[in-house]
Formats: structure tokens, C-alpha cells, sequence
């Protein structure tokens, strides 16, 4: 028999997710897609094992990108026909994804879904970090630069033609072989049954390898997340590991933070946007570190670790985590008001302006 | 800046309608809990008032745990699907809500 808990919750640790929701939303909101990356960690550091935390993230995530979707459809940011498309082969990832935890599940129990999530954690922060990073610094250097070009490797793409695989999509404004948009839909959707955030591949694989405008790509990204979201919370469900109260607890914070991060990124440069994100993936890469060494030993991978030495460690992931927590919502908040205080500074110089010339 | 807000007699009804799904589902936690962790076989054990859910149990091992056998409803999935949809449209109007009333909107043109 196999034991996985979900977690106690008593007012402080509801407290504490509604908090970490409202930080994990507004930094979705200010980053535009696959902020929830800061929730699943969070989750796990209030004690839900892995596999919880990621079916439970995705659970609160699939109605939120659906209104998304619908919203940002009503702008014409949408391309449905690339978002169901490459939502199926996604479901078909997010599928495989959730076997793979299953097998690790049973192999090694909750301890084993700890160390996956973590390790592939780790790895994906650090890849997309450094690229929002050097995004960042090319933005700020070159303001003009974030026009949308297509790539070499997007045109190639387009220019590639295998009969009976070719699909007009709107967004890209061009025929595109499913032989790519598989492969990518797939990875996106394993990806996010592993860390509950697939945007991490879905959203440059549309921009840089598919030539959609980045615009666009966040747009269509929130249709395959609502379609793999709601797979992946049946998936899940059917393995009794979604705890509907995390969920709603994370989205009752969510949904002040996510609103206020989306209202925020209208009173700042792109750039600060990128080096807001960089600096929150790097500091939740480092929390995740410290937590590394307490799995193996408890799996028996590596010696086992003195009692002390792990509750050092796992101070330090938990003061790591919430530092970033925090680094994030200051971030948002000062952009936000100073950004507003900047704004109606324009307003009124702007009205005094008319005023002297009438 | 826009000068209208939504008044907050309206935010005010939605916040109330949020707050009772949420006194709902805390209200009855127990029992949504037992509802997921009954989607598939379980192996339910009470001792000193905690209920603990095993899964993939064999009637043998279940014994042993002093637990009782339940066979799984593969239908309890709809549960955290429904909720999850009622409880985002209803707290998304009002969080839409509630920063408008306050007054804070997202600026016309990047600054």
C-alpha cells in the first residue's frame, strides 16, 4: 500500500497559501505566462508531496487560462486552431508526464516525486533563467530590438514541406508541418505534468521555432494550457492526488495577485518585466538546491544525512523560497506605484500644458 | 485614467457570494478530501480521530492496517473539475471587481 498525504491545514498554513498565491499571481501577471512556476515549490515546502503539489497547481491553473483565453481571443491575440492542436499532442505529453511521476510514485514513494519535481526544477529555472536574463540585457541596450523579427529557424521551418502533414496556422501566418508542432505540443505538455508550468517550452517554441509574435505566443499558450490543464487535472484526479483545497486556496490569493501583476506591467518597461522574472527563477532555482541533498539521503542515494544538517538545509531552501516570494511581490508593487505616481505626474503636466495654451 | 468605478455595493455581493463557496468548501473539507482520495481503491484507516488514506491496498494489507476497503468511483474526477470552474468565474468577478472599485486600472498607454 502506498502512503500519500495531503497535507494539514490549520489557519496559519491557509494563510500562508493564500499569501503565496497572491505573490505567485502577481508575478503571473507580471511576466505574462508560466508564473505559477514560483507555487509548486511553495507548495511543497508547506509539506505536500510533489505529485500533490504539481496536480494541484494544475487544477487551480486550467479555469483561470480558459477565462485567459477567452479574454485575449476577444483582442484577436489568439490563434485557436495552433492552441488546440498543439493542446492534443500536449494532453498526449501531460499523459505521458503524469506516468512517469506514477512510476517514480511507486518505485519510491512521495520522497521519489520530491526529487523529480526538484531536479527537473533546477534544470529548467536554470535554462530559461539565463535566457530571460540575456533578453533583459539585450532589451535594455537595445529598446527597439523587441519588434517582432521571425527567426532563421522559424523561417526555415515554414519553408519545410511534408505533404499531408501541412496546417495553416493563422498566428505564424504560415504553413507549418505537424511533424514540428508534435513534438513541441508534447514536450510542452510533459513538462507541465512534471513542474505544472509547460509555458516554459510552449511559449519559445511558438515565437522562435514556429515564428508567432511573442503577443501572440502568451495568447495561445493560455488555450493549450486550459486543454492540457484539464486533462492533467483528470489525469491526476483519477490518481486521487488533487487536493481541491490547496487549489482553491492558491487561486483565492491568485486571482488579486494576477490581476494587479497584469494591471503593473502597464506602467513598466519590458525590460524591467525580464529582470523581474530572471532574478525570481534564479532565487527559486537556489531554494530548490538546498532541498536536494535531504531527498537522496531519504531515499538512501547518497550517506545518510545527521538529522541537524538536513533541518539546516531545509531552513535554507524554505528562507531561499521566501525571499523570492518576497523579491517578487516588492518588485510588482514598487513598479506598480511608482509607475502609477509617474504616470499621473504626466497626466497633470500634460493638463496644465492645455490649460496655458487655451 | 478612466474616472468610473464598479460601485462597491456590487463588489461587495460578489465577495459575499465567494465568501460562502470558500465557507462551503472548508465546511465540508472532510468530505471532498474523501471524495479524491476515493477516486481510485483506498484503504481508509481512522485512529485517534485522523483518517488516513492508503492507496493501492489488497484486502490482506488493509487488515493489517485495521482499515477499511473502498472501492474507488472513477465520477468523484468531476468534483475538483466543477468547483474549480464555479469558484475562478465567481472570484474572478470579484477580484475584477474589487480593484476597479479601489480605483486601480491598467494604464492606456505604456509610459
Amino acid at each position: 500500500m502506498e502512503l500519500i498525504q495531503f497535507i494539514e491545514l490549520d489557519l496559519t498554513g491557509a494563510i500562508l497559501l493564500i499569501l503565496i498565491g497572491f505573490v505567485g499571481g502577481m508575478v503571473s501577471g507580471f511576466i505574462g505566462s508560466g508564473g505559477a512556476f514560483v507555487l509548486t515549490p511553495a507548495m511543497m515546502t508547506l509539506g505536500a508531496p510533489g505529485i500533490v503539489a504539481v496536480a494541484s497547481n494544475i487544477c487551480h491553473k486550467f479555469p483561470k487560462a480558459l477565462v485567459g483565453a477567452i479574454k485575449r481571443h476577444k483582442y484577436g491575440q489568439v490563434d485557436v486552431k495552433l492552441g488546440l492542436v498543439m493542446g492534443v499532442f500536449a494532453e498526449l505529453g501531460m499523459l505521458y508526464g503524469k506516468q512517469v511521476m506514477t512510476g517514480i510514485k511507486n518505485e519510491f514513494g512521495a520522497v521519489g516525486t520530491d526529487l523529480y519535481v526538484s531536479v527537473i526544477f533546477v534544470i529548467v529555472l536554470a535554462i530559461v533563467g539565463t535566457f530571460v536574463y540575456r533578453d533583459y540585457r539585450k532589451l535594455k541596450s537595445q529598446p527597439h530590438s523587441e519588434e517582432h523579427k521571425v527567426t532563421r529557424l522559424a523561417r526555415w521551418v515554414q519553408s519545410v514541406n511534408i505533404p499531408g502533414t501541412m496546417v495553416y496556422f493563422p498566428g505564424a501566418k504560415a504553413r507549418i508541418s505537424l511533424l514540428f508542432v508534435a513534438p513541441m505540443g508534447f514536450a510542452t505538455g510533459m513538462l507541465a505534468s512534471t513542474i505544472a508550468v509547460g509555458g516554459f517550452i510552449g511559449v519559445p517554441a511558438m515565437i522562435y521555432i514556429f515564428g508567432v509574435p511573442a503577443l501572440m505566443a502568451s495568447a495561445t499558450e493560455l488555450v493549450i494550457a486550459f486543454v492540457m490543464g484539464l486533462g492533467g487535472t483528470i489525469f491526476y484526479g483519477l490518481e486521487g492526488v488533487v487536493d481541491l483545497r490547496l487549489a482553491m486556496l492558491i487561486l483565492l490569493g491568485s486571482l488579486f495577485g494576477i490581476q494587479l501583476g497584469a494591471i503593473g506591467t502597464t506602467y513598466v518597461k519590458d525590460y524591467q518585466v525580464k529582470l523581474t522574472m530572471a532574478v525570481i527563477m534564479i532565487t527559486v532555482l537556489f531554494s530548490r538546491v538546498f532541498y536536494i541533498p535531504g531527498y537522496l539521503s531519504k531515499l538512501g542515494l547518497i550517506e545518510r544525512l545527521p538529522d541537524d544538517t538536513l533541518r539546516v538545509l531545509k531552513w535554507a531552501g524554505d528562507g531561499v523560497l521566501a525571499l523570492a516570494l518576497l523579491a517578487g511581490a516588492a518588485t510588482v508593487l514598487t513598479a506598480l506605484v511608482r509607475g502609477m505616481a509617474e504616470h499621473r505626474r504626466q497626466h497633470e503636466v500634460l493638463s496644465d500644458t492645455q490649460g496655458i495654451a487655451q | 485614467m478612466s474616472k468610473t468605478h464598479t460601485p462597491w455595493g456590487q463588489t461587495l455581493l460578489w465577495g459575499a457570494l465567494v465568501a460562502l463557496l470558500y465557507w462551503g468548501l472548508f465546511h465540508y473539507q472532510d468530505e471532498i478530501v474523501r471524495l479524491a482520495r476515493t477516486t481510485t481503491d483506498a484503504c481508509v484507516v481512522v485512529a485517534n480521530g485522523e483518517t488516513v488514506y492508503y492507496t493501492k491496498p489488497t484486502p490482506e494489507s488493509c487488515a493489517e492496517k485495521g482499515g477499511t476497503l473502498v472501492e474507488g468511483n472513477a465520477l468523484n474526477v468531476l468534483v475538483p473539475i466543477v468547483v474549480a470552474f464555479i469558484m475562478s468565474y465567481a472570484h474572478g468577478a470579484f477580484t475584477a471587481m474589487f480593484w476597479d472599485s479601489l480605483g486601480l486600472k491598467a494604464a492606456q498607454k505604456k509610459s
